[in-house]
């Protein structure tokens, strides 16, 4: 009686679980919403300064976020973009380097959008892959930042404009996250409502198929390159003005917290798979991770190995990945039970 | 006898020139030993054209800031081979090797040092390996993270200090030590690369990392464990890095955690240039060190000349993409 009780009991409440299952195993985003749910009860426990002083935190997702958007309509596509570290210095640099302010914003917006276009002309017309192309521009730019700026940071002639950018504009919000939240919202239409947005999922999926169905492939990894680029580039120009002053060495941290949110927020590396609300949400659940460890004095080496750790759990547990490992055990297994037992057949 | 070998040959040959269009035929030859004719030209050039290069006091030092990152270029020619394009986390290993080497044997002697890298150099071979090869993560993202894991700890336990190598030990008479003309470095380099290139060429782990390479579905299919293929090369990587810290750390006899960066991408040039494919599936250690060679030559050629840490990255990063445009049109060609 009561095992019976217990089986129908089990039965009837693994219904929710069982539907809880299939939504997180089906929506990209679950990993994030999962990470963001446990690093918010964290700091609402243990250092409730990150949600009192909430600006601050703000602020940190919009430096993560924005570039990390960019990067997502090149990931959707299957095809990786490393350069963004880089651009994001160059792009800098040369913003300062230019007198006149809305001009510098201007060359900048448009070095980042020529990047794109040479990291797509390498990816798509040479035929390299993307990780090795964009790699090489990487350390290249990178470079060219130093050489821009005699190797010293640059100061910006417009001071008095850098430091009223820094301030809030509407409410507490400073202009970087009114800029964040407004690329937020046109990724996110563009990849869910626009046709060239949708598109990308298309190329990314399955390319081949994409081709055959008259979608211009190559065009496509063309305009993602260029967002990916001009994004990385908006970002440059926004911590050009933010510090009055654009450091070449600046980016290296970017490259890991940028990735980092993209993959958090659930975009499969090989493309097809993601959304722009689950980088938002990777974005966030970083942001809120960092601060805290900053409000807890944590060092920064420490913080590097944190965060470090969640790009290397993100990466290795996408459900790809578990269903690969998945796959091993079961082989693992079944080929011992069959050298147990004495061949009978093959 | 070798008459009629000569007459087989041929026929055979200008068969295959006749399939291939002419353009194809060049820029596969270029892409396979273009790199042996412009290390030449450079050498010669430079040393009629720029003052400095040929005195025997630059061209030792050319080769002693080659041998570290020619050691971590061979052993990332395993991964490079095995289609995982590259290991970043290099950087941070090269530093743990050059620190553990120097602090660790401070203070508890060299054998300790010796194990302990050895044990730090599986770690990290494992993590990444399982990672990539289990659970078929991307090796750049992986070993991203990685390096910033391992930077991390490093500074970490460290505190970021820098140490120096105690008065005439062991590690000190190694960073100088010379047979003939050779520094000891040198010999290091040479020893390790033709020790891979026996593994690679000669085992039947250096088979199974070229199948895997060239085509994971195939090997896989031909009995090849591919998760112990990647966890191998990874693994090879990591002791290469190891040693290339040693070989540094000793050389220089200061070891900081900041000491290795730059690493990655110029053992990554080195072993382009050198004609290993990122494609995976085709490559050599030997030729590794030629690319070491030129990516050093060059390297020095623009200190010589005054041009800044600036330029050289922007030469560097330049040589990857032009190095890997020719590999891919010659592939396009061919095909």
């Amino acid at each position: 009686m009561t095992s019976d009780a217990e089986v129908i009991g089990t039965k009837s409440g693994s219904r929710p679980v069982e539907r809880l299952r299939r939504l997180i195993t089906r929506r990209p985003e679950s990993r994030a919403v999962i990470l963001l749910a446990i690093v918010s009860l964290g700091a609402i426990i243990l250092e409730p300064l990150v949600f009192t002083a909430y600006s601050a935190t703000l602020g940190r997702i919009a430096l993560i976020g924005l570039v990390a958007l960019g990067l997502t309509a090149v990931i959707l596509m299957g095809e990786l973009d490393l350069s963004v570290a880089s651009t994001l210095a160059v792009s800098g640099v040369v913003m300062a380097s230019i007198d006149s302010l809305p001009g510098g914003i201007l060359v900048a917006l448009i070095v980042g959008v020529c990047i794109g276009v040479a990291n797509a002309f390498f990816v798509v017309v040479v035929g390299i892959n993307s990780f090795i192309a964009t790699l090489g521009m990487l350390f290249f730019l990178r470079g060219l930042a130093f050489v821009i700026s005699d190797e010293q940071p640059v100061r910006i002639a417009n001071i008095d404009a850098g430091i009223a950018f820094g301030k809030p504009l509407i409410g507490d919000f400073t202009p970087r996250m009114l800029i964040f939240l407004a690329v937020f919202v046109v990724m996110h239409v563009f990849t869910t409502r626009v046709r060239v947005g949708r598109e990308f999922y298309a190329v990314g999926g399955n390319r081949t198929a994409a081709y055959d169905a008259g979608i211009p492939v190559r065009r496509r990894i063309f305009t993602g390159f260029m967002i990916s680029g001009f994004v990385a580039a908006g970002a440059g120009a926004i911590n050009t003005l933010e510090r009055t002053a654009a450091d070449p060495t600046s980016g290296s941290t970017v490259l890991l917290s940028s990735f980092a949110a993209a993959i958090i927020g659930g975009i499969l590396l090989t493309g097809g798979r993601g959304s722009v609300l689950g980088t938002l949400l990777g974005a966030a659940s970083l942001g809120i991770l960092q601060v805290g460890l900053t409000h807890s004095a944590v060092q920064v080496d420490v913080q590097n190995i944190v965060i470090g750790a969640v790009l290397f759990v993100a990466v290795i547990s996408d459900p790809a990945s578990v269903r690969a490992v998945f796959e091993r055990v079961r082989i693992a297994v079944r080929s011992r039970r069959h050298q147990q037992t004495p061949v009978t057949s093959a | 006898m070798t008459a009629s070998n000569v007459e087989t040959a041929a026929p055979s040959r200008s068969n295959t020139d006749n399939l291939a269009p002419r353009s194809a035929v060049v820029t596969g030859w270029l892409a396979d030993r273009g790199i042996f004719v412009v290390t030449a030209v450079v050498v010669v050039l430079s040393a009629i054209f720029v003052d400095g290069f040929a005195s025997l006091d630059n061209i030792t030092d050319v080769f002693n800031r080659a041998a570290p990152i020619g050691i971590v270029a061979a052993g990332m020619t395993f991964v490079v081979i095995s289609a995982n394009y590259l290991d970043l986390s290099v950087v941070a290993q090269v530093a743990t090797g050059a620190v553990v080497l120097i602090g660790v044997s401070n203070s508890r002697g060299l054998v300790v040092a010796v194990l302990v890298a050895a044990v730090i150099a599986v770690i990290y071979g494992a993590v990444n390996g399982i990672a990539v090869g289990v659970f078929k993560a991307n090796a750049v993202i992986v070993t991203l993270s990685t390096t910033f894991i391992g930077l991390g700890l490093l500074r970490w336990a460290s505190g970021g200090s820098i140490y120096f190598g105690s008065e005439g030990t062991l590690i000190r008479r190694f960073g100088t030590f010379e047979i003939g003309p050779f520094p000891l470095s040198m010999i290091a380099l040479v020893l390790i690369a033709l020790l891979l290139e026996f593994v690679l060429n000669r085992t039947t782990f250096g088979f199974a990392v070229k199948s895997f390479g060239s085509n994971p579905a195939a090997a896989r299919l031909a009995g090849v464990d591919t998760a112990r293929v990647v966890i191998g090369a990874f693994t090879f990587s990591a002791f290469g890095a190891m040693l290339g810290g040693f070989v540094l750390g000793a050389f220089s006899n200061t070891a900081v955690s900041a000491m290795s960066s730059g690493y990655d991408f110029r053992a990554l040039a080195a072993i382009i240039v050198g004609g290993t494919s990122v494609f995976g599936g085709k490559g050599s250690v030997l030729r590794t060190l030629l690319g070491v060679v030129f990516v050093s030559i060059l390297t020095n050629l623009m200190v010589l000349s005054g041009l800044g840490f600036g330029y050289q990255q922007m030469a560097i990063g330049g040589l990857i993409v032009v190095a890997v445009s020719v590999d891919a049109l010659a592939r396009k060609a061919t095909r």
